[in-house]
């Protein structure tokens, strides 16, 4: 009688234990009588909740009426969403003229246009696209959204950035379609593939040259109306403040932190000092002194903007609170590195550009997204000092005769838009460790 | 109404000091705004009534109206106007700065402020005072029957002071139950957390309006406190005061001579009244002593109607009104045994 087969006995299926719905349940949630108990209670508060939210925001909530009064008329338990829904302009756009809020959403596309290629694994070139929005979009966007007159160096800033733009979006289809970038793919559709170096390089110079006189007598063209800062507000206005200072934040902190580990007294003594004071002081209290003290210093009648005194008091903060994000993740670097940099003959700024930074600011992205979702938050400090970003406004609602009193809902409403931007931020951040990380394991 | 902290009055008084010197010497304040072309007029977070935000984005209110009615003295166009929101904290500062030209928000007109802080209270333009709310079914008639009772009440502002005051002044052993927003310490209220509210007069009609059922509380007669409300500017332009103060002035001579913004080009085309041609600018010099044009005050009355109507819109029955009645209150016309009284115009 053999025991040992000559071939193998076929798989047997997972017990029914396992796989199947009841016995995960089974394993899981009812097995034993305490946590059965613990089971049925807490489905017991899941449900009471989930229902209570669910009569009071939807099943009772009044989504059409012209005043709170028609809502009560309607159902004196119910959420009133009809203020909210009422004032939608005034909290996405702020008090920014109502016909002239096709310039948010342009602004805002033109954005997300700008970014798109970043998405694309295909195309090439993404350390350019990176750096032209942050150098040439403002430009462009700070002047679609402020409109009036432009000076001579706007009008250059503006030509350049339909230029950037233009060449980013033909780099996106050249990508896209032939795996190219932009410059190689120019150069093959002229059959120059073979010319020297330089002749190709003067061929892109003349190119580009002639899109900026373009774009330069295109845009002479262009004029929109001057809005007054003053009537920014609402989301738009906390994006602004937001995204300047996610911009700037981290260019600041990187040259705070160098700064701080610098060999140089001057400069390390300046650098710790800076970071320290702003670090030891409450945002709030930043803000204050910049809106109020700040003017006193100025002589009489000079008043600046109250929107850049907080958006530079904004960055210069959080400049500080990156540093040192920064100087941890430089810290996490070897030594060996260094010495490794310096033997192939690198220089301070190659060692750190090449070298250290690129695998220091992959171990920091948790916590510099981190505080780029705290400076996210922060901005709605800025009500308080009288500007209506998205917070200003979500509490002007209760103050409007028709809607006086209605508090609540502005207030849930705010908290679920923020949860969607933040929680995106985050999930990206994600998204971003996993692709560096793969690269690194090939 | 706020406490004013001693931040406030600290940062003011350096700001005065550090102003006061250049004040005189420096352009005045009229040459100023119309050289810029709009005047900046600051006003607050916004408050039921006295400022607020429609849903379109514009300001109106009783406080608001004083704006537009200085800005059309001046240019004879209400919309040359930028008003600023300022918080309670730095809203002496920022008008002794040089932020705002003017200050037309819910400032109690105290000798403190009006002495210490640099800046110059001018003319009146409504009379609060500080009450109590109650369910009607307490039975409570009088604050002198609360008793041991839980009072909500927003943290921070004097209102807190005057009510402990009252309680020990008259006994009463009141507990206060704070709160930063008054909203919360309104939902508190209506689900029976306290037994009364305390706050302005006139905020609290405000407040009741939204309640969902209005009919059910009621303002104690009681006032426990002074809180007059007037307009401001920074101390030292004379010239400035009188444009503000003459223009609120203005508003409620006209009421009190019958021309309103429906009538008032009828008025000074017809009008018999020697008093109406002189505001009017139709006849006399009225003007030559603000440095204004003869049609200043017409052009006010256009913009934004007299006292009584723009107390109507607001703060009364109309559309965005909160409600509170005129009659027989502090802000009646002194001719119906109110306080609005304006010096004559001539």
């Amino acid at each position: 009688m053999a025991i040992i087969k000559a071939e193998k006995t076929p798989d047997r299926s997972a017990p029914l234990f396992e796989t199947s719905v009841i016995g995960w349940l089974h394993k899981n949630l009812f097995s034993s009588v305490f946590n059965t108990l613990l089971t049925i209670l807490m489905l017991y508060i899941v449900y009471l909740t989930v229902s209570g939210v669910f009569v009071w925001g939807f099943a009772d909530a009044t989504f059409v009426a012209e005043n709170r009064r028609e809502c009560y008329d309607n159902s004196l338990t119910g959420a009133c969403w009809a203020g909210v829904i009422h004032w939608l302009d005034n909290i996405f756009y702020g008090r920014y003229p109502r016909d002239q809020i096709w310039r948010i959403n342009y602004g805002a596309l033109l954005l997300v246009l700008w970014m798109a290629p970043l998405w694309m694994s295909r195309v090439k070139g993404k350390v350019l696209v990176g750096a032209t929005v942050v150098v040439f979009y403002p430009f462009i966007a700070g002047y679609l959204f402020s409109g009036g007159d432009k000076g001579f160096f706007m009008q250059l800033m503006i030509a350049s950035s339909i230029v950037a733009f233009a060449i980013n979006m033909a780099n996106m289809i050249a990508g896209l379609t032939k795996s190219l970038g932009l410059n190689a793919f120019i150069i093959q559709m002229l059959g120059q593939t073979n010319a020297p170096d330089k002749t190709q390089r003067n061929i892109l110079l003349l190119l580009t040259a002639l899109a900026f006189g373009a774009a330069y007598l295109w845009q002479m063209g262009w004029t929109v109306e001057g809005v007054s800062w003053t009537k920014w507000g609402g989301l738009f206005l906390t994006l602004v403040i937001s995204g300047i200072g996610i911009a700037s934040s981290l260019p600041g902190g990187i040259i705070l932190a160098l700064g701080r580990r610098s060999k140089l007294t001057v400069i390390r003594v300046l650098c710790v000092s800076f970071i320290e004071v702003f670090r030891s002081v409450p945002l709030i209290t930043v803000l204050f002194m910049a809106t109020t003290m700040f003017p006193l210093f100025m002589p009489e009648g000079f008043v600046l903007n109250k929107l850049v005194q907080v958006i530079i008091a904004v960055i210069l903060f959080n400049a500080c609170y990156m540093a040192e994000t920064v100087r941890a993740g430089l810290q996490a670097i070897p030594r060996g590195q260094y010495e490794g940099a310096h033997t192939i003959g690198l220089g301070y700024w190659k060692t750190m550009g090449l070298v250290i930074m690129p695998q220091a600011l992959k171990h920091m992205i948790p916590n510099i997204v981190g505080s780029f979702i705290g400076l996210l938050k922060d901005t709605t400090l800025v009500s308080i000092i009288g500007l209506f970003d998205i917070l200003g406004m979500l509490r002007s609602i209760s103050k409007d005769v028709p809607w006086i009193g209605l508090h609540k809902e502005p207030l849930i409403f705010g908290a679920i838009l923020f949860f969607i931007l933040c929680f995106s931020m985050s999930k990206y951040s994600r998204h971003l460790e996993v692709k560096l990380s793969a690269g690194k394991q090939h | 109404m706020k406490l004013s902290t001693h931040i406030t009055a600290l940062a003011a008084i350096t700001t005065a000091m550090a102003t006061g010197a250049t004040v005189a010497s420096a352009e005045s304040t009229l040459e100023i705004v119309k050289e810029r072309g709009h005047l900046r007029c600051q006003v607050g977070p916004p408050s039921p009534g006295y400022y607020n935000l429609d849903s379109d984005g514009n300001w109106y209110g009783l406080d608001v109206s004083v704006c537009q009615a200085v800005a059309a003295a001046i240019f004879g166009d209400q919309t040359k106007l930028e008003i600023q929101s300022v918080s309670s904290q730095a809203r002496f500062t920022a008008l002794a700065n040089g932020e705002s030209d003017l200050l037309s928000r819910t400032a109690t007109w105290t000798m403190t402020r009006d002495t210490q802080l640099g800046i110059d209270f001018l003319a009146t333009n409504f009379y609060d005072g500080q009450g109590f709310t109650v369910r009607k079914d307490s039975g409570i008639t009088s604050a002198m029957e609360l008793k041991g009772a839980k009072v909500c009440v927003t943290t921070g502002t004097t209102t807190e002071l005057n009510l402990t005051d009252f309680s020990r002044q008259n006994n009463l052993n009141i507990s206060n139950v704070t709160f930063e927003d008054y909203n919360v310490r309104d939902d508190t209220y209506l689900n029976g957390g306290c037994d009364a509210t305390t706050g302005d007069k006139s905020s609290m009609a405000g407040n009741i309006s939204a309640f969902p059922v209005p009919g059910d509380h009621i303002i104690l007669p009681d006032t426990l406190s002074k809180e007059p409300l007037a307009s401001a500017v920074r101390h030292g332009d004379n010239q400035w005061s009188d444009i503000v103060r003459w223009s609120v002035f203005a508003l409620i001579n006209a009421e009190e001579l019958g021309v309103t913004q429906a009538n008032v080009d009828d008025m000074r085309a017809n009008s018999k009244d020697p008093n109406v041609l002189r505001m009017l600018g139709a006849e006399g010099n009225l003007n030559e002593g603000l440095g204004l044009e003869s049609d200043w005050a017409y052009n006010i009355i256009k913009a934004v109607g007299n006292y009584g109507e723009i107390y109507e819109k607001y703060m009364g029955d109309g559309e965005l009104g909160i409600g509170i009645p005129r009659e027989g209150s502090l802000n009646a016309l002194w001719t119906n045994g109110g306080l609005m009284y304006s010096p004559p115009m001539r």
